[in-house]
């Protein structure tokens, strides 16, 4: 079951990020979780058919690059302007990732997302998470970690194709 | 005539985009407004005049289907096409949009999905 989330979260966001940031993705199933103290993570967190959170970390080289493709610009972008690119990624991801798990009859609230300090990164990640993705960029690295709350499993008996 | 249009969403980015993206479409924008959440949609709608909607669903203070209601009950605003882009994929919300008379562009877009939409909307035959 997890191997099937994983693929779906890997399927997204390699498909969001093409169309939202012009960034190719590659798998790098076999590498180690990144060292998300020297990452930029951003979080999310849902409600509906079932609660969690998912958790974004992009290698700091990367932003530069997400933040200009997403505005289509050439000059240099700010600190928020990045932040902000990686804040609107994980909400898009998050919204395609939920109704391909659970199925399009079901509801979903993703709340805003938020940039994670170390102190919330070191609370987020302590806990194994649920299923996650590990992309090579052409800059850097980037991790997808799903964290379901607990009770919650993804029984894809109750869950429609989509 | 060149279209006046609000843009809604909790992103600044994303309303860049939205922007970019609506300058591609060869349509002729008139003035371009911008709001960060639905209560900022309303109050920019109150003070200029706007000829389309567009808008995102999760925002932070008023989200973009309270906005939609809102703007339904107010005879001022009640004819604005609507279009709202959003992640959203539950079926049921999908239709509820429908019934307020929404036009639904998906998260991610491509600029030409924008165009064909605008054009529809707006019954406007396109270029090509
Ligand atoms: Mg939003």
């Amino acid at each position: 079951m997890t191997d099937q989330v994983k693929e779906t979260i890997y399927r997204v966001a390699e498909d969001v990020f093409e169309k939202l940031a012009f960034l190719f993705s590659f798998r790098e199933e076999e590498r180690e979780p990144m060292d998300y103290g020297a990452a930029a993570v951003a979080g999310v967190t849902f409600t509906g058919q079932f609660e969690g959170r998912l958790a974004l970390a992009v290698s700091e080289e990367v932003l530069p690059e997400l933040a200009a493709n997403m505005l289509g610009i050439e000059e240099e972008t700010t600190r928020e302007e990045q932040q902000d690119a990686l804040k609107e990624l994980i909400n898009v991801v998050c919204g395609n990732l939920l109704p391909e798990l659970a199925g399009r009859k079901k509801m979903f609230n993703v709340n805003a997302p938020l940039i994670l300090s170390p102190e919330e990164i070191g609370v987020v990640t302590a806990a194994p998470p649920a299923a996650a993705a590990k992309l090579a960029l052409e800059d850097g690295q980037c991790d997808l970690m799903l964290y379901l709350d607990e009770g919650v499993s993804l029984d894809p008996e109750s869950s429609e194709a989509p | 005539m060149a279209i006046n249009i609000l843009i809604v969403d909790d992103s600044t980015v994303m309303r860049a985009m939205i922007l970019k993206s609506l300058r591609m479409t060869g349509l002729e924008i008139g003035e371009t407004f911008q709001a960060g959440n639905g209560q900022e949609g309303l109050e920019a709608l109150d003070d200029n005049w706007i000829d389309v909607v567009i808008v995102d669903i999760n925002m932070p203070v008023m989200n973009g289907e309270e906005m939609i209601d809102h703007m339904r009950e107010n005879p001022a605003t009640a004819d604005i096409p609507i279009v709202v882009i959003s992640t959203e994929g539950s079926e049921a919300r999908l239709e509820r949009l429908k019934e307020k008379g929404a036009a639904f562009i998906h998260k991610p877009f491509t600029p030409e999905t924008i165009r064909d939409t605008m054009q529809t909307m707006l019954h406007i035959e396109g270029d090509d």
